[in-house]
């Protein structure tokens, strides 16, 4: 499979190189497609809004407390999709219990910031900066651990968000490119009226003496003709991708295309709003196992999507912070601490739950109520920047943060 | 004789000197008119400067307007905005009627999730008039559907979250708000999606997901839903006179689950809590029967709402609103539902002001809330004749940024930019700090609301007190209430207001000094920030003793230690430095000359921070007039979208998509989540969606297509009449850009007039002149433009 794409897309390539006069972008493009794709990582940073329950969603169900303190919204154990005796997917969750099987699943528990802060508003904020407690930063973690990575010929595609605005994770002085619809990233819409005013605006950028509007009106141009001659919308889902509907499988499913037209797609970011189940959380049914349905469904229908690519490829979860060991009265979960993050990848060594289980009794809860977190998330984060992209400047992304290096790497990328 | 020669010396004498005084007249008078040519053209390009960077952008007619009455004056008469009439924009606001309520009254009228929440539990009654009532008994109504929604265990999106007050948060119930996308959370306009309609719906306070409206809805059973919609219908359509519409084919064997209750029946929801959640057991719908014939369904019934909407839209404008105030409080939120999004613009379309806000509120309060202030500042940015007091009040609220997405900040935001930032946006800068640390909006953003001494009354004796405060029938300890409530101190206000607010993050400031300063800022609370309430000093939470702060003693004397530290930050040189710079960096350029700080930061210190004076020194400064500080700024998304709609003279009626367009361009009014506010430097602005969303909404606007504002081709061309598309395009470029066109811009523009696609020019009338604003759209789209 492999080995078919790459011969054809090398025929291509000199197919298209041979012919005498090649666009600039054309050529990047295909060169990309033969060059980068095949063995050029890329890290995807997906955010679950609102705070997940991470105790309903990888299940400690070896632990007495659990069950205690959630009478009427635990996960009873003979519905667990159980995976080491201990802890166990949630039952809608079925669609990583391959990944899990097949070793490409890592799952990190008691994970999250050491901000004690319980605003959701706060705790996105220190987490998609990278600098818990420190509000004035101006740049996401994303950016800044890209500003570290040497990119003379980057694809303007090296960095996307699916939506509307830039992330705040990716918020900074590397260009990121957001969409919220890869249809709608054009000028004047489609038609010749539309083809006419963007031939117009390119050729006024194009010779803008205005270096900053000359750059990116370039970039701005150069990604809209590499996507329309990319045409990533002819990648249609693979076989038994089925992503199901809703905005995250939607924007999934756009990354996906992204990444199969050889755009250069470094890191991506898209997220999942919902999960604030305050009232009437749900068990094995309800709230929550819609939600963790639709969050598992589309990321195993991305990973089913992306074929070989999936093998260059690591995808990271976070929430800002989990939910209160107790139900409360109203059969949901308050704000939080502690939660768990996926780790799912080609190099990543699955199949096993990383990081240090606190415990939930009485005495070992945070403040006598949230799951306490012994793995901060900057751990995870610098270890798939390390490992995975190749990330050298971490002291710049995460700074101040002191785990940053190897020695406390939980080594679920070797 | 001498007299003949003294008369003949005087007399050549006279002649030589009106000789020589002809000609160094004459000499002068070709100088002055040498001069004057040379000035001539340095003032105009100083008149367009000044216009450029303490206006939204500059109209055709500006440029004359100034100079007519001297550039100096015209800077002086922008210092005094109380003296300028602006009754124009009078008149557009004058609708809004948010704008000129207080924070309670807008709870009042305009029910946020919290009051909806104490009428539902009977804490509160329904108010008397119709039509509020009308929107109150939606809001219930709504809010019962959700919580029936939820309890289906068998939804198959599990999206829309429960509204609910966590007692351990320091968030409020619509907190979702900030869970959603980041700087996306205006009511009624949202930046996460292209999807406008839906977008509208996202009021963050109503707590709906991103999912498409079909997979909101498809969780009640399309099925039923659809029966039960049509029941409804048809009934109210019977009662309207109008005839039911017929059945068609698309009823399922899901109507025999309907509840037998007749809409008209339906028990008042306030006296009788969730009566639908007891008439209509759900059964789980299995998520295998999700998709396809499921979908169709839906989609079926969407069809079928969207025919039975028409009949609403047909009546005249007082009719349709009557029709609504007569339908049950089911109907109504059934039309909520169907109305959500842009759609409602349809369903208002020409009622009164009033009964239009009425309307949109039974659809969603909070979008009424939202959207008319940030169509009012829209508003005001394009058409108030008090520019710089506009471009000022933007800057102070930038500066002193409070993001409209969190909980009941939503309410209060109207009120601070009104009462609390405008009236001091050209003022002394210690009383808009002051005016700042006292406002709910901001106490509540900041948590300093919640800050409590860790040694004060309540943190140690609990919310029962002092037991020597206690009267005799309560003479036994009462056990803590809540052991949730805050309890520590806050040091979130009293970071951001030394080093955001004053200080600046270099300004000389210790960790030590913050935790002092959130000492001395404890106490200092909303009144039930929830129900519009003001500022309150908590005597109970405010913490004992001496405070030290930036090598300061602070005794002990309650509120009054906030008045003096926030006295002594106000003159801080630390903040006279910051502050100007700031001011620089918006008014001359990203990266300011230090001379030209130092020089504004000098007045800041010797006029006791008069925002006027500083102003005024820079003004006069040579740095403002430097070459390279002509055009040197990128716009900000607000700066172009206000500008753009200035050089067109557009007639905004609605100024909600130019709102959306700003989401889109990443800058949501009021919106930004972090304190920082938003960045006044250009690569914040300058990305590649950004620049693609610009390029568009020039085009839009340009074209006509931009929804509810119009560009009239007279008035874009300045009354001119070009002869032929080259004369067009000079008018334009003129009008537009005032002529800073550079060769490459007008060269291309040149070359694409030929082009029919581009100019819209008929394809069968090639001597018509093209579309003026097809042409304009381009020029606002081009680099220049981008420009101040």
């Amino acid at each position: 499979m492999s080995i078919t794409r790459r011969v054809f897309l090398k025929n291509g390539a000199i197919a298209i190189v041979g012919t005498s006069i090649v666009p600039a972008f054309l050529t990047r493009a295909i060169y990309a497609a033969e060059t980068a794709a095949p063995g050029k990582k890329r890290l995807i940073v997906l955010f679950q809004r609102g705070a997940a329950d991470g105790l309903n969603i990888v299940v400690p169900h070896g632990e007495q407390a659990y069950y205690a303190m959630r009478p009427n919204i635990a996960i009873p154990r003979q519905s667990v999709l159980d995976l080491d005796g201990f802890f166990g997917l949630h039952p809608s969750m079925s669609a990583f219990k391959p990944l899990w099987d097949q070793k490409h699943l890592a799952i990190v528990h008691a994970a999250g910031s050491p901000d004690n802060t319980r605003s959701h508003f706060d705790a996105q904020d220190y987490m998609e900066s990278g600098t818990p407690g420190v509000k004035s930063t101006e740049d996401g973690w994303l950016n800044r651990a890209l500003g570290g990575l040497k990119e003379p010929q980057a694809s303007p595609f090296r960095a996307v968000a699916m939506g509307g605005a830039v992330p705040r994770t990716l918020a900074g002085s590397v260009p990121a490119v957001a969409m919220s619809d890869i249809r709608s990233f054009a000028v004047g819409g489609r038609g010749p009226a539309g083809n006419a005013a963007s031939n117009t605006f390119e050729a006024m950028y194009e010779q803008s003496v205005d270096s900053v509007l000359h750059g990116t009106g370039n970039e701005t141009f150069e990604a809209v003709k590499m996507l329309k001659s990319a045409d990533p919308e002819k990648y249609t889902p693979a076989a038994g991708a089925d992503y199901p509907r809703g905005r995250f499988g939607d924007s999934l499913r756009q990354v996906a295309q992204l990444v199969k037209a050889n755009l250069g797609v470094e890191v991506a970011f898209a997220d999942i709003g919902g999960w604030d189940h305050h009232v009437n959380e749900g068990s094995v049914q309800g709230q929550i196992a819609n939600l963790t349905r639709e969050f598992s469904q589309s990321i195993a229908a991305f990973w089913t999507d992306l074929g070989d690519l999936a093998e260059d490829t690591v995808i990271v979860t976070m929430s800002e912070f989990g939910r209160t060991a107790r139900e409360n009265g109203n059969r949901g979960t308050d704000h939080g601490h502690a939660n768990v993050m996926f780790v799912l990848g080609g190099p990543v060594k699955g199949g096993k739950i990383y990081g240090r289980w606190p415990g939930l009794q009485a005495g070992q809860l945070y403040e006598g109520r949230d799951l306490a977190v012994t793995t901060d998330f900057r751990q995870v984060l610098s270890e798939s920047l390390t490992r995975h992209l190749g990330t050298d400047n971490l002291q710049k992304v995460f700074p101040g943060f002191e785990k940053s290096s190897p020695k406390d790497f939980l080594k679920f990328l070797g | 004789m001498p007299a003949t020669r003294k008369a003949l010396v005087l007399l050549s004498l006279v002649t030589m000197i009106s000789a020589a005084l002809l000609v160094a007249a004459d000499k002068k008078e070709k100088k002055n008119q040498s001069q004057t040519a040379a000035a001539q053209m340095d003032d105009d390009k100083k008149i367009v400067h000044a216009l450029n960077r303490f206006t939204f952008g500059i109209r055709p007619s500006d440029v004359e307007r100034v100079r007519s009455v001297g550039l100096d004056k015209w800077f002086d008469q922008q210092l005094h905005p109380d003296k300028i009439a602006d009754g124009g924009l009078e008149a557009r606001l004058e609708r809004f009627r948010t704008l000129k309520m207080s924070t309670r009254e807008m709870v009042d009228n305009f029910p946020p999730p919290q009051v909806v929440k104490a009428i539902e539990n009977g804490r509160k009654g329904l108010p008397h008039d119709p039509a509020k009532r009308a929107v109150y008994e939606a809001q219930v109504m709504k809010r019962e559907e959700r919580q029936e929604r939820k309890q289906n265990a068998g939804a198959p999106n599990g999206d829309n979250q429960p509204v609910k007050n966590s007692p351990a948060s320091n968030q409020l119930p619509s907190n979702q708000a900030a869970s959603n996308q980041l700087a996306s959370n205006q009511a009624g306009n949202s930046t996460s999606s292209n999807n406008t309609n839906a977008d509208m719906s996202k009021a963050s306070g109503d707590m709906q997901s991103d999912s498409k409206p079909a997979a909101d809805d498809s969780s009640l059973t399309p099925a039923q839903r659809k029966a039960k919609q049509k029941q409804r219908e048809d009934a109210m359509y019977a009662d309207l006179g109008t005839g039911p519409q017929p059945s068609n084919s698309t009823s399922t064997p899901g109507n025999n689950m309907l509840p037998a209750s007749a809409p008209a029946a339906q028990p008042n929801p306030a006296t009788q809590p969730k009566p639908g959640a007891a008439a209509k057991p759900q059964p789980p719908a299995s998520p295998s029967t999700q998709s396809g014939a499921s979908q169709q369904k839906a989609d079926a019934m969407f069809t079928d709402l969207a025919k039975s909407d028409d009949r609403l839209l047909q009546m005249p404008p007082d009719d349709r609103y009557k029709a609504i105030l007569k339908m049950t409080p089911e109907e109504r939120m059934d039309m909520a539902d169907s109305y959500r999004g842009g759609k409602v613009f349809k369903l208002v379309e020409g009622m009164k002001p009033e009964n239009q806000e009425t309307v949109e509120a039974i659809v969603n309060p909070q979008m009424v809330v939202g959207g008319e202030l940030s169509e009012g500042k829209m508003l005001r940015a394009v058409y108030s004749e008090r520019q710089l007091d506009e471009v000022m009040t933007d800057f102070w609220y930038n500066h002193f940024n409070v993001f409209i997405g969190k909980g009941p900040d939503r309410y209060m935001i109207t009120a601070y930019e009104r009462d609390v930032i405008r009236p001091h946006a050209l003022g002394k800068f210690k009383d808009l700090l002051n005016a700042t640390a006292k406002s709910p909006a901001m106490l509540f953003y900041l948590d300093n609301w919640q800050s409590v001494g860790p040694n004060s009354e309540l943190a140690v004796f609990g919310p029962g007190g002092r037991p020597r405060y206690r009267g005799r029938y309560q003479r036994f300890p009462r056990p803590q209430q809540n052991k949730n409530r805050p309890s520590g101190l806050n040091e979130n206000y009293a970071r951001e207001i030394m080093e955001l607010h004053t200080l600046g993050v270099d300004g000389g400031y210790t960790q030590k000094d913050v935790t002092e300063l959130a000492k001395v800022l404890t106490g200092w609370s909303i009144e039930k920030p929830q129900e519009g309430g003001g500022f309150k000093f908590n005597e109970r939470t405010h913490e004992p003793g001496d405070k030290h702060v930036l090598g300061h003693k602070i005794g002990n004397h309650g509120e009054g230690e906030g008045m003096e530290m926030l006295d002594i930050l106000a003159h801080h040189p630390s903040t006279a430095k910051f502050i100007s710079k700031k001011l620089a960096m918006r008014f001359v350029s990203d990266n300011p000359p230090q001379s030209l700080v130092d020089r504004m930061a000098e007045t800041f210190m010797k006029k006791d921070g008069d925002i006027k004076e500083v102003l005024r020194t820079m003004f006069k400064s040579p740095e403002f007039w430097a070459p390279d500080a002509y055009r040197a700024k990128v716009k900000t998304p607000l700066e172009f979208v206000a500008s753009a709609a200035r050089a067109s003279g557009a007639d905004v009626q609605n100024a909600l998509p130019m709102v959306q367009f700003l989401n889109r361009m990443g800058m949501p009014l009021h919106g930004m989540q972090p304190p920082t506010g938003y960045s006044m430097k250009s690569d914040a602005w300058v990305n590649s969606s950004a620049l693609l969303n610009r390029m568009n909404f020039a085009l839009q606007l340009g074209s006509g297509k931009l929804q509810g504002t119009a560009v009239d081709q007279k008035i874009l061309l300045n009354g001119a009449t070009p002869a032929d598309s080259d004369a067009a395009l000079a008018v334009l470029e003129q009008g537009i850009l005032s002529g800073d066109v550079s060769p490459q811009t007008h060269a291309v523009m040149q070359k694409q007039l030929n082009d029919p696609t581009v100019t819209q020019r008929k394809l069968d009338d090639p001597n018509r002149t093209p579309n003026a604003g097809a042409i304009a759209g381009l020029i606002m789209g081009s680099p220049e433009f981008q420009k101040r």
